[in-house]
């Protein structure tokens, strides 16, 4: 029936509590029907019993009012008394009629009833009347005749008993009438009770059945709602109801919430899924793709476009930056301007497009078998913060629908902060990339620019050093200058005397040579005249002595020539004459005086002398001859076999460039001697000019010769403006070619002046000075410099070290202060600066190393200055105090002196860079 | 009007001058590689600029391709340029937190280690390969130690070699050892002479000395430790991604790469790193 019938909760209910209602309604009805019976009944017996009792009584009281009344009567006769009888006799027969009724359900009171009717109607017969009317008669005899029989008195009696039995009986009647109220009574109660129990139970019937059914669907209701409620419950389950009730509306409302919740879900979860997608992706092109790659199944889209937000201002463009499907990378328009096309348009107005026919839409998407144009076209901007960051646009060959729609609006607003995001990430990321970049530069500029200023540094140092050794130098140098001004002025002092010396000698030697001279002519003549023997007294042998005395004193005189020259050459007093000289005569001069030297020594002498040569040339004739002789001599003594040549002729201009080249303007004669003798090696040419100096020592033994000649033709040459210039080979000859300028002008006075010059000048070549040169000890001279002199402040207790370290660093040149405790240190610092370095030892009395070490630290003067702590190997922790305490460095006892050295060396260099 | 012009012209040439430079360095470069098989074309350009410029300015040279000519006909010259080139600037324990840190943190991994293979990349003059020998023989290590300390200039190699080191930087040496956690006396490990400081020859015994080009050469062995300290920002990016590649390449598991103060990993080697003191620059090869 239920389920044919729509019944819904409501009614459901009414009818449970209709019937429940009707039940109670039926059952007041029987007990009120009930109690009213009772109450009537209760009222019947009450008023009848009353009555009766009433009734009996008046009934009782009439017949006994009729007696007395009757006894009075005739007692007195008067009339008056008469009354209750005559109004009994009426009364009672009434009452009768009255209570009879009453009585008929009661046949034994009636029979009682009736027999008293009987009484008193035989009482009154035979009694009442007859008794009044003997009285109305007077007849006292009768009566009392009557009253002695007295018949009357037996109903009396009678009538008492009957009546005591009617009330009995009435009283028996009412108790049983009261007896069957009780049990009515009983029977209502039980009625009652009876009745609620049925009641209760239809109406739990009722309530259990209607409650059943109501709970059943509730409670499958709430089954499926937990069941999808639960944790990994399925929220495609939906709720099943059989029931066509309110529960069946709210199981279907549940229904719809659960698809809507469905809906909800997919789309959160699709939302979702795409903001998860967004996570961990920094470039806008990977979360284009991945976006669209993600939405466009979700979609159902066969094609998918990704639009950015470019550029700024008038520039901004949507850009193409990634596409779904689409066929290689021109498919879908690179770039829209703003307003331009539905994408443009989009990103204007931030407003989605659907196109559910795209009839002219070119775009035809390409499967591995088909090509599909699509049916619908949706062009989605994503905004963020209300504005279209970018759009995107999916082409799909079924129409969106509206949950489609729902989605996109959701994610565009997810997906735009998720754009947004990207893009700052993209910003923050290029900076961060570019502000690498830019450090990295930094760094490299800064490395750079340290090294630059390391190299700077290092060169200013290399400068300050180059400065400082210059300073050194030039120190040395005044120094020098000061030694050599007073080397000078001793020099000049000893020049002068060297001079006069040198003119005593010259004078000593040209009065000498004079002097000698004289004997010495002598000698020769005496000698001469002994060798020609004209008297014939000397033997053989004696005259060969006096050739011999001869010769030499001819060799002698020749030396003591030369001598005189050269002397007077240094002397500055050789006086030039300058004359004409007949340049013809010269080879016939030579002629003379060489022929017979080389006929006896077997050689050809050959003179040449050229056609253009000027027949007349300025010079010192003398000179000029003794120079040529002297060249001339050389060559005969040098030459052994072959020739000696003589050939004069002008000097060409090359030569006179290259070898006077101030006589440019001259005319320039050259005159040379070739000889075929045993020639000069490369290694002596120069050195054959110079005054006493041969070839070697061999040839001073072989060819003899003081070795002036040639330095005198030199100074000669020079002193006549020209220059000799040799051309020599061993043993293949020399030539010596003299080249003489023709000086017309040339005052004498004038060369000798020149002369004093280039002695002067000569005079000015100090030898170069020893520090120039490198030598083998720089080291050590350098340790020395380093060292030398460098204040260092020993601060040691132990008298011991104290002696053998001051021993070791005077050793080394320093000067060395010592100090015996700190306290004594500070005193010495107090009075005393520009210590070089401090060497500190830890362990002493008064106050210990690192206390005074830490108050040196304190005068800013003190701040740089190395301080070496020395310290016990022992002592572990000592190394961190005396660096906080600020020593430079330290060295541990038993100090090794080599490493001691190394230390101090590194603390005096001077530093570059930091 | 006519200023305008001239402005635009000027502008123009500055332009002109500007890329030809670049077209000069480019021929420089590669003529410095062809000839001499070194390879600066992937060094910065600014720096090399600055470099080239200094170069002109001793040599008296108005443009590069007249440097480029000394490069190609002088065969010296290509020292002083390599001289230039290579920015020497380096000193014993230089950043000395770094020492201290490799001392604290780095020096316990080595300890577990049968034997310790260290690669220093563009070790310049040595300081720093000193200073690693010095802290590993503090640290017990020298002796199962093989350093190797590598340079594309053979010049600095040879001076790496002596192992000697002017005085004039010794000060600033000794503080930096202090501060690096030295735990001997810093003058026992060298003798002088009135210029050089010489380091003990004990030292050396396990380093190796060898010219490598970052630029060009391959991994050569698997090391522990790679110490490569404010060499990669001379290079671009490209460059930086080689040198990365060859270092993952040269890299025990677990090794260490320690770089320079300023540097940092390129992101497409970040990966592959875990930062051990991203402070001081070090960073572990991520199993």
């Amino acid at each position: 029936m239920l389920q044919n019938v729509r019944l819904t909760i409501r009614t459901k209910i009414l009818i449970g509590y209709f019937l429940v209602i009707c039940c109670l309604g039926a059952a007041t009805i029987v007990v009120s029907e009930r109690i009213s019976s009772l109450q009537n009944e209760i009222e019947t017996i009450a008023s009848r019993d009353i009555e009766i009792q009433n009734l009996i009584t008046t009934i009782r009281y009439n017949a006994i009012s009729m007696e007395t009344s009757q006894r009075g009567f005739i007692i007195t006769g008067d009339e008056a008394y008469l009354d209750p009888y005559i109004k009994g006799k009426k009364e009672w027969e009434a009452n009768y009629n009255i209570l009879y009724p009453y009585l008929s359900d009661n046949p034994a009171a009636k029979k009682i009833l009736e027999e008293i009717k009987l009484i008193i109607e035989n009482w009154i017969a035979t009694a009442g009347e007859p008794t009044i009317a003997l009285r109305k008669d007077n007849n006292t005899q009768e009566i009392i005749d009557f009253f002695y029989e007295d018949k009357a008195k037996q109903d009396i009696d009678l009538l008492r008993i009957q009546f005591e039995n009617i009330r009995q009986t009435e009283i028996e009647s009412t108790q049983n009438h009261l007896m069957q109220l009780e049990n009515r009574n009983n029977n209502l109660i039980i009625g009652l009770y009876t009745m609620l129990l049925l009641v209760s139970v239809a109406a739990f019937m009722i309530v259990s059945f209607v409650s059943g059914t109501i709970v059943k669907t509730i409670k499958q209701v709430v089954k499926s709602i937990t069941d999808i409620a639960s944790p990994g419950g399925d929220l495609s389950t939906r709720i099943n109801v059989t029931a066509r009730d309110e529960i069946k509306e709210l199981a279907d409302a549940t229904n719809a919430l659960l698809d809507n919740v469905n809906n909800q879900n997919w789309i959160q979860t699709k939302v979702a899924e795409v903001a998860t997608m967004n996570q961990g992706i920094n470039d806008m092109k990977t979360l284009a793709e991945s976006f669209l790659s993600k939405l466009a199944p979700i979609l159902n889209a066969i094609y998918g476009v990704f639009y950015i937000r470019q550029g700024a201002g008038e520039q901004q463009r949507i850009v193409k930056i990634g596409s779904y499907a689409a066929s290689g990378e021109e498919e879908g328009i690179a770039s829209f301007r703003l307003g331009e096309g539905l994408v443009g348009q989009a990103a204007v107005e931030n407003r989605t497009f659907l196109l559910n026919t795209a009839p002219d839409h070119p775009i035809i998407i390409k499967s591995g078998l088909a090509q599909v144009t699509p049916q619908s076209i949706l062009v989605v901007p994503i905004e963020f913060e209300g504005k279209a960051v970018a759009v995107v646009e999916f082409a799909s060959a079924e129409s969106f629908t509206s949950q489609h729609l729902k989605l996109l609006e959701l994610i565009e607003n997810h997906f735009g902060v998720a754009v947004n995001n990207v893009a700052g990430r993209m910003e923050v990321e290029r900076l961060l990339s570019e502000s690498q970049v830019l450090t990295e530069e930094l760094q490299a500029q800064t490395e750079e620019l340290q090294a630059q200023s390391e190299e700077l540094q290092m060169q200013q140092e290399e400068m300050r050093m180059t400065t400082e050794h210059l300073e050194e130098q030039n120190l040395f140098a005044e120094q020098k200058t000061k030694e050599l001004e007073k080397a000078k002025a001793e020099l000049e002092s000893y020049s002068e005397q060297l001079k006069q010396s040198s003119q005593y000698k010259s004078n000593f030697l040209a009065n000498m040579s004079h002097e000698l001279r004289t004997p010495l002519n002598c000698i020769l003549i005496l000698s001469q005249i002994l060798s020609e023997n004209e008297n014939q007294t000397l033997t053989p042998e004696e005259e060969g002595y006096a050739a011999v005395i001869h010769s030499s004193g001819n060799d002698l005189l020749a030396l003591i020539d030369d001598i005189l020259d050269l002397s007077k050459i240094e002397a500055g007093k050789v006086i030039l004459t300058m004359d004409e000289v007949n340049v013809s005569e010269i080879p016939e001069h030579m002629k003379l005086g060489f022929s017979p030297i080389a006929e006896k020594k077997g050689l050809s002498f050959q003179i040449s002398v050229a056609d253009d040569v000027p027949a007349v040339l300025y010079t010192d004739g003398q000179r000029l001859q003794q120079v040529m002789k002297n060249l001339l001599s050389n060559a005969f003594k040098f030459t052994e076999t072959g020739s000696v040549t003589l050939c004069i002729q002008n000097a060409d201009t090359e030569s006179i460039k290259k070898y006077v080249p101030s006589c440019l303007n001259d005319t320039v004669l050259a005159i040379s001697v070739t000889d075929t003798g045993i020639g000069i090696p490369k290694n002596k040419q120069q050195l054959i000019f110079e005054a006493f100096q041969q070839v070697d020592g061999e040839t001073t033994r072989q060819y003899g010769g003081t070795g002036l000649g040639l330095s005198i033709c030199n100074e000669f040459t020079r002193l006549l403006g020209g220059r000799i210039v040799l051309k020599s080979e061993v043993q293949q000859g020399s030539t010596f070619t003299l080249y003489v300028p023709s000086r017309p002008n040339m005052e004498k006075e004038q060369l000798a002046v020149e002369h004093h010059e280039a002695a002067a000048a000569a005079q000015d070549i100090v030898p170069a000075p020893d520090w120039m040169e490198p030598t083998i000890s720089q080291a050590n001279e350098f340790e020395v410099s380093l060292f030398k002199g460098k204040r260092v402040l020993l601060v040691e207790d132990d008298s011991r070290n104290v002696f053998a370290l001051v021993k070791a660093l005077e050793s080394k040149q320093f000067i060395v202060t010592v100090a015996n405790n700190g306290k004594h240190c500070l005193d010495i610092l107090q009075q005393q600066t520009g210590f070089d370095l401090v060497l500190m030892d830890i362990m002493m009395p008064v106050m210990d190393g690192f206390e005074a070490m830490r108050a040196i630290r304190q005068d800013t003067a003190m701040l740089e200055t190395p301080i070496i702590a020395l310290t016990s190997k022992a002592m572990k922790n000592d190394r961190d105090k005396c660096l906080e305490a600020g020593a430079s460095d330290y060295i541990s006892k038993p100090l090794n002196m080599e490493q001691l050295f190394s230390l101090m060396r590194v603390w005096l260099t001077k530093q570059v860079g930091h | 009007m006519s200023t305008y012009w001239e402005e635009e012209e000027a502008d123009l040439d500055d332009a002109r001058q500007d890329s030809l430079k670049q077209i000069e360095i480019d021929l420089l470069l590669e003529g410095i590689h062809r000839t001499h098989g070194f390879d600066f074309r992937h060094y910065l350009r600014s720096s090399l600029s600055r470099r080239i410029s200094h170069r002109m300015n001793v040599e008296g040279l108005s443009t590069i391709t007249a440097l480029l000519e000394k490069v190609l006909h002088e065969p010296k010259f290509i020292d002083k340029l390599l001289n230039d080139f290579s920015i020497k600037v380096t000193e014993m324990y230089r950043d000395p937190g770094f020492f201290l840190a490799f001392r604290r943190d780095v020096v316990p991994f080595l300890k577990e280690l049968p034997e310790i293979r260290i690669w220093h990349a563009g070790c310049a003059t040595g300081e720093e390969v000193y200073s690693m020998a010095i802290l590993l023989l503090e640290e017990g290590l020298l002796g199962k130690a093989r350093i190797y300390a590598t340079d594309m200039n053979e010049n600095l190699i040879a001076f790496a070699k002596q192992g000697k080191f002017p005085l004039k930087r010794m000060q600033s040496f000794t503080k930096n050892y202090l501060q690096a956690g030295g735990t001997k006396e810093f003058s026992s490990y060298y003798t002088t002479d009135h210029e050089h400081a010489y380091f003990h020859p004990y030292l050396k015994e396990n380093m190796m000395f060898a010219q490598h080009n970052l630029a060009t050469d391959r991994s050569f062995n698997e090391f522990h430790i790679i110490l490569c300290r404010n060499v990669l920002i001379y290079f671009d990016a490209d460059l930086q991604n080689r040198v990365h590649d060859l270092f993952i390449d040269s890299l025990s598991a677990s090794g260490f790469l320690c770089l320079g103060s300023m540097e940092s990993l390129i992101s497409a080697h970040k990966p592959q790193y875990e930062d051990f003191n991203a402070a001081e620059r070090i960073f572990r090869k991520s199993e």
